[in-house]
């Protein structure tokens, strides 16, 4: 009696077919982009006591990065147009990886390019890397031979993609998903088949904002990226959907802010949560998330994350995913 | 702006090195009281080893809204305008502008604040300055008080310049150290001098060892404008606090970014006050 009232296991692999694993001792995880590279929240938080954290996107060369205003606030969220700002695979190697080493926190890169041969490359150099403990390739993003089309709209582009990282490394690697995908489900099918150890959803939506006393975009960019609480039922339903469809462990993101937003993707299916925007506001919410989740599962007499990952699939009787036909922009 | 504008040890750096520590603290309303035009005073009591580390120029992202709710979403940057180590109190000048200013300068007594801080750089005093002149764009006065304070305590003499659309939006002058001269001007001249505060500064510059500025781009466009025509050897290094929209506030999320000779730099971390000549216009 006295054993199972002992604390819950928060623990997860979030690469179960790869020897390397990716074990994280809690499934609370900061999102890329939110975190810069760790250190910038050092000072804030105690970032040793994370599942994990996913570093700024990092690119082939150094970006500038777009003009400014890139951050406008709107109804429970935000549009951030950065652009990737970064100092370039080799300038992200001579640092960071060399700080993470002795690290307790499994460090994750976030990767970006606008060409496979680029993305192969990218993993071949983390690959070799002390403190890598998983590579997160940003789909999201433009490929240049194909006239710009973004990667992750497409399954035959992302699986291609994932294949070719597949090959550069022998590390943990999760693909991240756009939710501007003209098919979802589609997508995460072919990047699991092309070797993903795991998927990780949803980016950013394209949006917009409009100064109306200066008539004109709010961002320098024009467009800029949605994030926080206002995007949370569509990056649920993606998860949803996702998560009934693959194998692998899939990873929530989007607008999680409280232990109530990340049970319900947890009973979505999700494995594991990436929290971002909510961290700019709330710094301590990761850490306080983990201990919540903790307090619940001893509550609700849950041994570990296996008992609740699903549980929302489950009660519908394994009944199919939903149709995706009225999806996205493209709809 | 070129790849090569990136340092990458200019990147995130780490803001538990800078001027001191910051961290997330409860804060309690202790009072809120108007001072100039519609803006309001908010004193804070915070725990006591925040306002030791809290030196002009340095600001606090302030959650200004019920923790419950979502909007506005994002945390409100404000400037330190005092800090007393004694008593631990810190406080703010508020002008309600939008949503976030707005719910912020409605506070009472006794109301708790979710706050970050202090976040950024100071000014800095030369050590072999001694003549300082300040010039302040409306709420822009709030850091150049507390620098104001700082400086005539290490003994050094200021000249205090405040520019505002008409005279009930001037800060009354008790709020300055009385050894401080201190000279307004009104867009509409209903006190002091009828113009802008940038039109005063020719009388000062050759006065002044280094000027520091708070207020709005145009402003330090003109002030530019004025110390531009002088002579390398004859012209003051300025300081000037800049105001981007802010996220994190702890170089995390490069939305802050601003152009300097050295690269893009955070205007949370290695801001908010730039040398006036690194920064790219
Ligand atoms: C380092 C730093 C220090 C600051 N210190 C102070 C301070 O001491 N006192 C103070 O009152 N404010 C200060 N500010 C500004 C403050 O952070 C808020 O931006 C301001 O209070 C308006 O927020 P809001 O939520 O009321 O308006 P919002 O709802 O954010 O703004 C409404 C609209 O007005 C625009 N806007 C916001 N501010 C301005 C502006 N100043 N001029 C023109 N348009 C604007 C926004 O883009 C938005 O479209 C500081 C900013 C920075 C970066
Ligand atoms: C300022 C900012 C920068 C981001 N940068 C990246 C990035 O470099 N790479 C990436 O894959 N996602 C990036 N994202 C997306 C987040 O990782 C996350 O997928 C998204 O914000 C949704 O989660 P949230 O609602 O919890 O923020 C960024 C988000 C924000 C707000
Ligand atoms: S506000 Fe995020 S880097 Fe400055």
């Amino acid at each position: 009696m006295d054993e199972e009232r002992g604390a819950p296991d928060l623990s997860v692999d979030l690469a179960p077919n790869n020897p390397r694993e990716l074990h994280l001792k809690n499934p609370v995880i900061a999102a890329s982009g939110c975190f810069g590279y760790g250190q910038e929240y050092a000072g804030v938080i105690d970032v040793q006591r994370l599942g994990a954290f996913v570093s700024k996107g990092i690119t082939p060369r150094p970006r500038a990065g777009n003009p400014m205003p890139r951050l406008a606030e709107t109804p429970a969220g935000m549009l951030n147009a950065i652009g990737l700002q970064n100092p370039g695979i080799r300038g992200f190697a001579r640092k960071y990886p060399r700080l993470w080493e002795h690290w307790r926190v499994p460090a994750i890169v976030n990767i970006s390019a606008e060409s496979v041969e680029e993305f192969a490359d990218m993993a071949a150099i983390l690959d070799e890397q002390p403190g890598v403990a998983g590579i997160e390739v940003n789909v999201s993003c433009p490929n240049i031979a194909r006239g710009g089309f973004c990667f992750g709209w497409d399954a035959d582009m992302s699986a291609e993609v994932t294949r070719a990282v597949r090959a550069a490394t022998t590390l943990p690697v999760i693909v991240k998903l756009s939710p501007g995908a003209v098919d979802i489900v589609s997508v995460a099918r072919a990047v699991e088949d092309a070797g993903a150890d795991a998927i990780s959803l949803i980016n950013t939506l394209v949006g917009m904002a409009i100064d109306i006393r200066q008539r004109r975009p709010v961002l320098g960019n024009l467009t800029g990226g949605l994030s926080g609480p206002a995007i949370k039922p569509v990056a649920l339903r993606m998860v949803y959907q996702v998560a009934g469809s693959v194998r692998v462990p899939v990873i929530g993101i989007g607008g999680i802010a409280s232990l109530a937003d990340a049970l319900e993707f947890f009973f979505a299916g999700a494995s594991a949560i990436q929290i971002g925007t909510a961290i700019f506001v709330d710094p301590s919410l990761p850490l306080r998330l983990i201990d919540e989740l903790a307090d619940w599962m001893a509550r609700e007499g849950a041994r570990n994350l296996g008992e609740i990952v699903g549980a929302a699939q489950r009660s519908h009787g394994g009944r199919a995913p939903m149709p995706t036909l009225a999806e996205g922009t493209g709809g | 702006m070129t790849d090569a504008s990136i340092d990458v040890d200019e990147t995130g750096a780490n803001p538990a090195h800078g001027p001191g520590a910051s961290r997330e603290f409860a804060g309690s309303v202790v009072a809120l009281e108007p001072i100039m035009g519609d803006s309001v005073l908010l004193t804070v009591a915070a725990p006591p080893q925040i306002a030791r580390e809290t030196r002009a120029g340095r600001f606090f992202e302030i959650l200004c809204r019920y923790e419950e709710t979502f909007d506005p979403l994002l945390r409100r940057p404000y400037s330190a305008f005092a800090a007393d180590p004694e008593s631990g109190l810190l406080q703010f000048l508020v002008r309600p502008y939008g949503r976030g200013s707005a719910w912020l300068a409605r506070r009472a007594f006794g109301d708790p604040l979710n706050i970050l801080g202090p976040l950024g750089n100071t000014y800095r005093i030369a050590s072999r300055a001694q003549n300082l002149l300040m010039v302040a764009g409306g709420v822009g006065v709030a850091p150049l008080v507390m620098l104001a304070n700082e400086a005539v305590a290490r003994g050094c003499n200021v000249v205090f310049l405040l520019g505002a659309t008409t005279a009930d939006a001037l800060l009354a002058p008790q709020w300055l150290p009385g050894d401080v001269e201190y000279v307004v001007a009104t867009d509409d001249g209903s006190k002091g001098r009828h113009g802008f505060i940038t039109d005063l500064i020719p009388e000062y510059v050759r006065w002044a060892d280094q000027v520091f500025a708070c207020g709005p781009e145009p402003m330090y466009r003109s002030l530019r404008n004025v110390l531009m025509p002088l002579r390398v050897g004859g012209r003051p290094p300025v300081q000037v606090s800049m105001e981007r929209a802010m996220a994190c506030g702890l170089g995390a999320c490069l939305g802050c970014m601003v152009e300097t000779r050295r690269g893009l730099q955070t205007t949370c971390v290695q801001g908010p006050v730039f040398d006036m000549g690194d920064i790219v216009w």
